[in-house]
């Protein structure tokens, strides 16, 4: 099962990234010869109200979800991360003001502030997308990771490699990170899935990329209109975000409980 | 011994801590001297301050809410007041450690070879097959059977007495002049105990080092160092050499922690004799001698005015009490 959902997550990608040179159909082309199509052998998921091949559309759309998920969880583990890390190794005053900070931002809810600035940072774009998305996860990331870091920094065998001579930011590079990887591998599958849910909020209220692009949420969005007559097209993208979450949490799961016995063992 | 150089030289030193609720002497005017190649023992009960001493001895300390006086000269460099930087150079090149349970002083997520080669390569800038080559010798030093199979390893893959080998080869590998071993067997089997310190005794003579054997067990002290400093309550209480500290004894508080330990000499079922009550509040230290409370010698100035540490025998034997033992009194090893 854990291969399973490791070959699905891994199918999403490869198609996102070969979208297009494998033998797709022109995802924008509309064909209105054939709109609001079922299943067939030519358009495999059917076809939308403008005619558009929803299976074509479908792995279109995992690009924007799974750009806007890595690119957000770059901008969170990248300042969340060697923040949290130096909060819990350094402590003191820099801890203190630091965990201050990102707890108001904690306080405030993300996916609220997150549609706020979105709806005035016009004109849209992936990128504006990526880095609000990224920073709305920063305190998170700290959170999670500073208190894996305070739980080693303390450890013995900290100090054993500060008495041996090691500098402060060897000891947080080679002695914790290593430590704490687990943990951070596991929030950040559950940080991807969580953004990726973001997105399609967002694409629903139509704060994420412009039509035509397809992503999952845009076309759930777009579905609406059209539910009664071609139920399809709400189907196949709610499907694929479903089941690429679902492999997501599995692993992280799968991850976490074998690094939990392998802890143990120590 | 005594034209052998200096290595250590403890001068007042004191430790207190911060706390919220006022200030805490875990040290309180320490001084002593360590010779090169000797082996110190410092034992007392749990909150003594033995390993607050060790760690200051170091330049160990929290960032904050800490204050140290006094001096400790280690092979010339001042460790009190110095900067972290200037500590790193001599941490693990002059002055290493051993730590009391070797199941958390390792790194679980590293292979053991690498945590001995570290401070080869980035210390004494070592190359990678030298590293290795030095690694493995070390392991080998340290008793580990098939070092070169065992340099591969992860902490978690070898036992409790193993793991403290290889703690004393990561403490070997910068060649130190002074080791702390800092309850080094607490945390291990009583058949393996003896072991590592065989095994400590053995490096030293070895690698020519002075080590620092800190302990609350005084069977660990009795046979392999030449020195023993009894602490109570953050001061030193008693010193001298171990054969005057065993057997010349003055200060009723080190009879108590001799008569508490298990002798094989006695016969079966002897019950040992605890010291009455407990270790004092540091936070509210008695006006007098700290061990009065506990003590059926005490008299009333014990319990007015503390008594300094005075020299009593020859070769350094000091005690603080104002009630000694009378010199026949001691109880023989």
């Amino acid at each position: 099962m854990f291969w399973i959902c490791v070959g699905w997550i891994a199918l999403n990608i490869v198609g996102a990234i070969f979208a297009n040179v494998l033998p797709l159909q022109n995802p924008l082309f509309q064909n209105y010869a054939s709109v609001n199509a079922g299943p067939s052998l030519h358009h495999l998921f059917g076809t939308d109200d403008l005619g558009r091949d929803i299976f074509a559309r479908v792995v279109y759309g995992s690009r924007v979800s799974i750009e806007v998920s890595l690119g957000a969880m770059l901008i969170g583990f990248g300042l969340g991360a060697p923040l949290g890390m130096l909060a819990a190794y350094r402590r003191g005053k820099f801890d203190s003001i630091l965990t201050a900070v990102m707890y108001v931002f904690l306080a405030f809810p993300a996916i609220i502030a997150t549609i706020a600035v979105l709806s005035f940072w016009t004109p849209r774009s992936l990128l504006k997308i990526i880095v609000v998305v990224g920073i709305a996860s920063v305190p998170l990331v700290y959170r999670v990771i500073r208190s894996a870091t305070m739980n080693f920094a303390s450890r013995d065998f900290v100090i054993a490699a500060k008495v041996q001579g090691a500098t402060d930011r060897r000891i947080l590079i080679k002695e914790l990170l290593p430590n704490i990887a687990p943990v951070g591998v596991s929030f950040l599958l559950i940080g991807i899935a969580t953004v990726v849910t973001l997105e399609g909020a967002l694409a629903f209220l139509g704060l994420s990329v412009n039509p035509p692009t397809p992503s999952w949420g845009n076309m759930i969005n777009e579905s609406l209109s059209i539910l009664q007559i071609n139920p399809w097209l709400a189907i196949f993208p709610s499907l694929a975000m479903c089941l690429f979450l679902l492999s997501l949490n599995f692993i992280g799961d799968r991850l976490r409980a074998h690094f939990e016995v392998s802890e143990a063992k120590l | 011994m005594s034209d052998a150089t200096t290595l250590l030289v403890v001068k007042d030193l004191a430790t207190t801590f911060q706390t919220p609720s006022g200030p805490l002497p875990a040290v309180g005017g320490v001084s002593f001297t360590l010779k090169e190649n000797e082996t110190l023992g410092i034992v007392g009960e749990s909150g003594s301050g033995k390993t607050v001493l060790s760690r200051t001895i170091m330049g160990l300390q929290p960032r904050r809410n800490v204050e140290v006086t006094g001096s400790v000269l280690l092979n010339g460099f001042e460790v009190v007041g110095a900067s972290e930087e200037a500590k790193r150079a001599i941490w693990g090149l002059e002055v290493a450690m051993v730590f009391q349970d070797p199941m958390t002083s390792l790194n679980p997520v590293m292979r053991i070879g690498k945590q001995i080669d570290e401070i080869l390569r980035v210390r004494l800038k070592m190359d990678r097959h030298a590293a290795k080559a030095r690694a493995i010798e070390l392991l080998e030093l340290v008793g580990i059977p098939s070092p070169a199979e065992r340099y591969g390893v992860f902490p978690g893959e070898l036992s409790g007495g193993m793991r403290q080998r290889v703690v004393i080869a990561t403490a070997l590998a910068g060649s130190p002049k002074l080791l702390m071993a800092d309850e080094p067997t607490t945390g291990l089997d009583v058949t393996i105990q003896a072991q590592i310190l065989n095994l400590l005794q053995s490096v030293k003579d070895q690698m020519s080092m002075s080590v620092v054997l800190v302990t609350h067990d005084l069977g660990v002290v009795a046979t392999r160092t030449s020195r023993i400093i009894v602490m109570y309550a953050g001061r030193i209480v008693e010193m001298g050499t171990t054969r005057d500290v065993f057997a010349r004894h003055r200060m009723p508080y080190t009879r108590a922690l001799l008569e508490g330990s298990p002798k094989v000499s006695n016969p079966s079922h002897t019950r040992l004799l605890a010291i009455p009550g407990r270790p004092p509040n540091l936070l509210d230290l008695p006006q007098g001698c700290a061990f009065a409370p506990r003590c059926s010698f005490a008299t009333d100035i014990c319990r007015k005015e503390r008594p300094e540490l005075e020299p009593s025998f020859e070769d350094g034997h000091a005690f603080a009490c104002w009630n000694p033992l009378p010199v026949s009194q001691g109880v023989p090893a």
